[in-house]
């Protein structure tokens, strides 16, 4: 299969030109004309271009992180173009012209029908009017005062509710990707749930529909105000090709009192291929901030593709009784490497956290979890309770785990646990006794490792996000 | 830390060095002038490093430090509460000077000061001094092997085993003093024998010990080592303990942290041969503004390793206790059974708890856990005290003990279980 993902991947736009070449697409490199012209041909307002700049040289004054646990060539900053018009997908009359390899993977996951046809690249209107779809949803939400649109429009047509917002989470100069993202972000999408308003639908329905190329330096930012809930998914169980290797994102969430954010992200990029060339970086930063009392932010990730992964969706929980969650599982196989885990920043009185990190290293893969869980003299009453398992399936891979743990309050309380185990010869002999191929045994031993995770998933998803790791596990066992 | 002060304190530090007497083996001065060169080539580490991050010593870089030339002179009545009457054998050191007059020997197997053993005993030890505790990169174990001049040595014969325990007594009397105790315990194989390290002081003052100890475990040979560190709250203590354990030996260690104003200890076992086990058991019970701080690696290098691993922090007043426990599982050594927990106490308001119980695994037929916690008296527990008639000091104060005698129980030595126990119980009883 991977040979035909590296195909895919390094397929060129045959069908992509873009006039007036000169405009659309920035020279490479990196300076501050880069970002005054990106700016500009957004029609920025001058605040969001100081922004940027202020980004820009704390960025120039900081240094790569070393301390991840992940090994790659050093990234040529000055070699990426940052700024270019969104390139025309390369259009296809039926689901008959598409790849049978990727209609194969869709076939496994259990993609609906009509939603194939999306992802695959088939122009939807074929298959039905997706912009209808969207319009009925953008109305509907727009009815309960929900705003849900890609961060320039917002900046466009809220930029107040924007400029309040953006970067009080992740500040410009927090880390250096988030620096490099805050100064060169191109896109990503804004949402604004205001005070007292139940979002009617998981906007990831809508998101998936509108797949759309979602750039090298996304951007999201979502608020809650009071009473306020969402439910959030980021990316889908098919395999996403991209031609950028560096992806920078920053999610900023902000909750304010009583209010509810769910963000679950499922990410399946390209992994490069079995001897690891090739393959994404996925150098993001994500954190949540539950400003509010009784605020609640939940981050569920399903992490199965990059070359590289080193994110840490954390949450910072100052309001009283706030609770944060994180609930991930983390596959890698061949080389892949994955640097992921979560903070838990407890500074509110009788905030909880919970951490359950399931990781799974196959091939010759890296698996780290790395977390903090941080309690301030000022949390009296906060609990943590982490669980961290690891899986080895191999003696090629690695699992490593590096729990911080800083506790600087009498009345909190703190657990954290951690195993590993593997998928023993016993257990295969057990489902074989009783009919059931090897294949198909990982497939079930691994779910129910991951079992606490799924369960948090939205329905649809956790049922794909299954097949997904029993795709991503075939011939590594047996 | 700029480098002019970190220079500056290794020089500090490193002034003593030329006035050591040449020794007659060769490879020790090879030995003694590969670590100068080495720690002068390394800084004094800041919380900048990820292994000092929780761990301040500006302050020990702060004090003039000089080593001491004569000590003071103590006779036997003045450490007779220090004796332990189990002992088969006993070294004093005071301020890293060997007493012989305090010392004896009737254990029967090596117990000497190594300046006198080093010579006579040449071929036993060249293999292990300096071999086990690696000086590259860690400055402090360098100047210790720079300073290299005198230290325990003990070497128990094949198959003999030694009921006995063997005291070593390190003695701090002067303010400013620096000393670098030294220990070498090889065990050949088949060997038991048990060694307490003992770190005392005899006044309040403001000293700094360097302790490296050795401990070469042959095949199937067995050690039960004791560690107590109860140096003066106002002094610092860096130890380096490092264990090699062939195939099918046994290592049991028990470490107790109670003094000192800034306290290190690294504990790197490694498993160099298949089928050894380790038992490394920790205790720090600390108070007012001391901080404990213990880095252990238990490196399984080969298959069938067991390793177990239990330490506890009680932290009262201000304290501050940092706990980094790894373990690593190298690549091959299958069917490694690890575990380990961290669990700890905070008593106050200002009390913190720094901890990572950390995993490294590369191979995939093993079993490994670990669990940390961190909390408070549980309310519970203590309103069950209260119900059978307990105030509810007392009964936060038997929960407290309790919670640190769970470790000192596993002390072989009765007499020094007893004088700990004692020492835990004055200092929990608030």
């Amino acid at each position: 299969m991977s040979t035909v993902l590296q195909d895919l991947v390094n397929q060129p736009y045959p069908h992509g030109f873009v006039t007036n070449i000169e405009s659309d697409v920035a020279p490479k490199g990196l300076n501050e004309d880069t970002i005054r012209l990106i700016s500009a041909k957004k029609n920025e307002p001058e605040w969001l271009l100081e922004f940027r700049l202020k980004a820009y040289r704390q960025w120039l004054g900081m240094e790569e992180p070393k301390w991840p646990n992940v090994r790659y060539p050093k990234i040529d900053f000055q070699a990426i173009s940052y700024y270019s018009a969104p390139k025309p997908k390369k259009k296809l009359n039926s689901l008959d012209e598409v790849d049978p390899e990727l209609l194969r993977t869709f076939e496994k996951l259990g993609v609906p029908m009509n939603e194939r046809a999306a992802l695959a690249g088939v122009a939807v209107d074929v298959i039905f009017d997706s912009v209808s779809v969207a319009t009925t949803y953008k109305q509907r939400l727009a009815e309960v005062g929900i705003i849900f649109c890609s961060i320039s429009e917002a900046v466009q047509q809220h930029p107040g509710l924007v400029q309040q917002y953006l970067g009080t989470v992740v500040p410009v100069g927090d880390n250096y990707y988030a620096a490099l993202n805050s100064a060169v972000f191109t896109d990503g999408s804004f949402c604004f749930i205001p005070k007292g308003v139940k979002c009617p639908m998981d906007l990831s329905t809508y998101f998936r529909i509108n797949t759309q190329e979602s750039g090298q330096f996304e951007r999201t930012l979502i608020i809650a105000e009071e009473g306020a809930s969402v439910s959030y998914l980021e990316g889908c169980t098919a395999p996403k090709f991209d031609t950028n290797q560096l992806h920078a994102a920053v999610v900023e969430l902000v909750a304010l009192d009583n209010a509810d954010i769910k963000y679950s992200t499922v990410q399946n990029w390209y992994a490069g291929d079995e001897q690891g060339v090739g393959g994404i970086y996925n150098f993001v930063t994500k954190r949540g901030l539950c400003k509010g009392v009784n605020s609640r932010i939940s981050w569920t990730q399903v992490e199965t593709g990059s070359a590289i992964t080193w994110k840490y969706p954390s949450c910072i929980l100052r309001g009283d009784n706030s609770v944060g969650e994180f609930y991930s599982v983390a596959l890698t196989n061949h080389r892949q490497q994955a640097d992921t885990g979560t903070k838990m920043i407890h500074l509110g009185k009788n905030t909880r956290s919970t951490i359950v990190s399931k990781g799974i290293s196959a091939g010759h893969s890296n698996n780290s979890y790395r977390g903090l869980v941080k309690i301030a003299p000022t949390a009296a009453g906060a609990r943590n309770y982490s669980q961290c398992d690891s899986m080895l399936i191999g003696d090629q891979c690695g699992a490593n785990t590096f729990p911080y743990i800083q506790v600087n309050n009498p009345g909190a309380q703190v657990e954290h646990e951690a195993s590993t185990s593997k998928i023993g010869e016993d257990q295969l002999f057990y489902f074989a006794q009783r009919g059931i191929g090897a294949e198909e045994a990982v497939s079930m031993i691994i779910n129910g490792f991951c079992k606490d995770v799924f369960q948090q998933l939205p329905m649809e998803f956790a049922v794909e996000a299954t097949k997904l790791l029993g795709l991503k596990l075939e011939g590594s066992v047996g | 830390m700029n480098t002019a002060t970190s220079n500056g304190t290794l020089e500090s530090l490193l002034r003593g060095q030329p006035a050591l007497p040449a020794s007659p083996l060769a490879w020790l001065n090879r030995l003694r002038a590969e670590a100068v060169d080495r720690a002068g080539a390394l800084t004094v580490p800041s919380t900048r490093d990820e292994d000092w991050r929780f761990t301040d010593i500006s302050p020990l870089t702060k004090m003039p430090f000089h080593p001491v030339s004569s000590p003071s002179p103590l006779d036997a009545g003045e450490i007779a509460g220090l004796a332990l009457p189990e002992a088969g054998a006993r070294l004093v050191f005071v301020d890293g000077v060997y007493a012989p007059h305090l010392s004896y020997n009737e254990a029967g197997i090596v117990v000497e000061n190594l300046a006198a053993g080093s010579s006579r005993h040449g071929t036993a030890i060249e293999p292990h001094l300096g071999r086990h505790a690696g000086f590259g990169d860690n400055i402090f174990a360098a100047l210790n092997t720079a300073f290299l001049r005198d230290g325990a040595l003990i070497v128990v014969p094949c198959s003999v085993s030694v009921a006995a325990p063997v005291h070593l007594l390190f003695i701090a009397t002067q303010p400013e003093a620096v000393s670098y105790p030294r220990c070498l315990v090889v065990a050949e194989s088949g060997s038991t024998v048990t060694v307490v390290e003992d770190f005392v002081a005899l006044q309040d003052a403001a000293y700094f010990t360097n302790a490296v100890s050795e401990i070469a475990l042959a095949d199937s040979a067995s050690v039960r080592h004791v560690r107590v560190q109860r140096d003066s709250s106002a002094a610092f203590h860096i130890a380096n303990c490092a264990v090699s354990l062939a195939c099918a030996s046994r290592y049991q260690a028990v470490s107790i942290a109670l003094g000192a104003r800034i306290s290190r200890h690294n504990l790197n076992v490694l498993q160099a041969s298949k089928g050894a086990e380790c038992v490394i058991d920790g205790l720090a019970l600390i108070t007012g503004h001391q901080l404990a701080d213990t880095h252990s690696l238990v490196d399984h290098a080969q298959p069938h390793g067991v390793s177990r691993q239990s330490h506890k922090c009680i932290v009262d007043g201000a304290a501050h206790a940092v706990f980094n426990g790894k373990i690593m599982v190298r690549p091959g050594a299958q069917r490694t059974d690890s575990s380990q927990s961290s669990r700890n106490l905070l008593l106050t308001g200002k009390a913190r708890i720094d901890t990572k119980p950390q995993l490294e695994i590369f191979a995939d037929d093993v079993k490994c856990a670990h669990g940390a916690t961190v909390g408070q008296l549980d309310d519970e527990e203590v309103f069950y005290l209260r119900s059978r008639g307990l105030s509810d000091a007392a009964a936060r104060n038997l929960l407290t003990y309790a919670f640190g005698a769970e470790i000192i129980d596993r002390i072989p030595v009765a007499t020094l279980r007893q004088r700990l126990e004692q020492i835990v119980l004055a200092q929990t009883h608030r």
